[in-house]
């Protein structure tokens, strides 16, 4: 049955970034569908919550607190999933640093700054899927599922580090999905839009009024997404990338709410979707 | 690909939801209670959406692209309702407007509502452009492009008037790549996926949500990849997958896009071909 294809029943998925936002929200998620976590972030409080939140469902959720930009850290990470779960079936790249690596002219960025945005929001991918990729060849199959961005397609002002990277993960999915066909593991990447996490980001998108469907992303949106990729409902969709962002990506070329003639694009609703 | 000699009429197997629970995470993955209609559903790709999405809890008209496929039809239709949903039979051909408007109308009146409409609307051609005369030219694009068109049109006029709706589109690689001695298919194909981006901005505030599905190269008959010979087996090595899509494998993504899971997602393609499209 169609339905029962999505289930993540006794599924083991490493999700980093897993402490807010986009990963907390697949992690529940992933739990509400059968699967047991391992959550990884810099920040032990944030993954305590994300456990907390866990924990009615009934599935395990191991905590690993994890800096992804450092390819030891990564192994580490790992390594603990296959100590407690003896397998990783899905890998979740998320993590990403956004909103602390943009905004600051070029000739202002260090050389620091330029590695650790690159590090955090592309190495950690590559980290992360050369540690985890031998285990799912050996299990005969598996699931990468890499967070780009809007940014990863298109560029932005005093954007650096976090579009060079995002873009480079598109191309990191296609070449991991080329190489890996061969052992049944499908490597995709998911491509949100404009998703505020906090006050002081739907200021600076201005609430998302912009985004043609009239609303930003909700971080339970993307929940859905990951959960097709992650189950054998997409086994045949590989090096895919799915933009998540409310229309945005299909047009651009003409300001949002206004068009060529009559008459005016209707205005937003509220909470459409 | 709507052609006689089809091979696998076999009887669709359907095993609906029904009152199984959900696991709370897939809430959003479930069509209960909805209503859609499959234009093109003569085809197997046509019928593997309809049987998915009966699967998943949505009642379901069956509209063919062309007339004489009453048979095919039914048998879909029956086995549909064998697994104890509704499913309801209109044959019609997709050229003809009325036809696409009046299936908009049966879709209300006999299940109810109407609030998914998939296209699997699709007539392949490979020839030199050279070769290629108006004739051709004219049926190519109405059969692949204007039906589309006219489809989105009749049913979508529907939705917007009850408050919205979602629409897939099945189409296959070639929207998004050239193939040669396919160039005119290909045009077609592609112009289908730029209509998508325009009509979901045009629509995104209206509550109709517009993707398409993009197949690689699919089992089915008829095709160039089944013709035995030097291109299908080419082909089949070039495949990352190394072999052809089964249409039943459409049936994730399908249900993906037109399920509230996707509430967010409009204007967007998914490929259902292995990494095909990754390939240099």
């Amino acid at each position: 049955m169609i339905l029962d294809s999505f289930k993540l029943d006794g599924k083991v998925a490493v999700i980093t970034g897993g402490g807010r936002g986009l990963g907390r929200a697949m992690a529940v998620r992933f739990a509400n569908c059968g699967a047991d976590i391992v959550a990884a972030a810099r920040t032990v409080a944030q993954l305590d919550e994300t456990a907390a939140l866990i924990a009615p469902t009934g599935r395990k959720c191991l905590t690993v607190p994890t800096d992804v930009g450092d390819s030891a850290a990564v192994n580490a990470l790992i390594a603990a999933a296959i100590a407690e779960f003896g397998r990783v079936d899905v890998m979740i790249n998320n993590a990403g640093i956004g909103e602390d690596s943009f905004g600051k002219p070029i000739e202002a960025i260090t050389d620091a700054e330029w590695h650790r945005g690159i590090d955090v929001n592309l190495s950690s991918q590559f980290f992360c899927a050369r540690a985890a990729i031998p285990h799912m060849v050996k299990a005969g199959r598996g699931k990468i599922v890499n967070v780009a961005s809007g940014y990863g397609l298109r560029g932005g002002k005093h954007n650096y580090m976090y579009a060079c990277a995002k873009g480079a993960v598109l191309q990191l999915t296609r070449s991991l999905a080329l190489t890996y066909a061969e052992n049944n593991i499908q490597t995709n990447c998911i491509v949100p839009g404009i998703f505020p996490h906090n006050e002081a980001m739907m200021k600076f998108f201005k609430g998302g009024k912009f985004i043609p469907i009239g609303r930003p992303g909700d971080d339970e949106d993307v929940g859905p997404l990951a959960v097709f990729l992650a189950s054998e409902a997409s086994n045949h969709v590989n090096g895919e990338m799915i933009i998540i962002d409310g229309g945005g990506l299909a047009g651009g070329i003409v300001p949002t709410g206004v068009a060529p003639g009559n008459p005016a694009p209707a205005p937003a609703r509220d909470g459409n979707g | 690909m709507a052609d006689a000699k089809m091979a696998d009429t076999k009887t669709a197997e359907v095993k609906t939801a029904g009152a199984k629970a959900l696991p709370a995470g897939l809430k959003e993955f479930s069509l209960a209670g909805k209503s859609a209609i499959v234009i093109g559903a003569e085809h197997p790709l046509g019928r593997a959406a309809a049987v998915t999405l009966a699967e998943a809890g949505a009642k379901v008209l069956l509209a063919s692209q062309e007339p004489g496929t009453g048979d095919r039809l039914k048998e879909v239709a029956k086995a549909i309702q064998a697994a104890g949903a509704t499913a309801v039979v209109q044959v019609q051909r997709a050229a003809i407007r009325a036809d696409l408007s009046a299936t908009a109308d049966l879709a209300v009146s006999q299940l109810g509502g109407l609030d998914i409409l998939v296209t699997a609307l699709d007539a392949p051609f490979y020839a030199t452009v050279e070769a290629t005369d108006d004739s051709a030219y004219d049926r190519v694009m109405e059969d692949n492009f204007k039906t589309v068109w006219m489809a989105f049109q009749e049913i979508g006029r529907v939705m917007l008037q009850r408050g919205g709706g979602v629409i897939v589109n099945i189409s296959t690689v070639m929207a998004e790549r050239g193939v040669p001695n396919a160039a005119l298919y290909c045009a077609a194909k592609g112009a289908v996926r730029n209509l998508v981006r325009a009509l979901a901005l045009e629509w995104a505030r209206r509550g109709v949500r517009i993707n398409l599905l993009e197949c690689g190269w699919t089992e089915e008959a008829g095709s160039p990849a089944l013709e035995p010979g030097d291109f299908a087996d080419k082909l089949i090595r070039y495949l990352p997958y190394r072999r052809l899509l089964k249409p039943e494998e459409i049936a994730g993504a399908l249900l993906y896009l037109v399920s509230p899971a996707a509430g967010f997602v409009t204007g967007e393609a998914i490929a259902v071909d292995g990494g095909l499209l990754c390939r240099v």
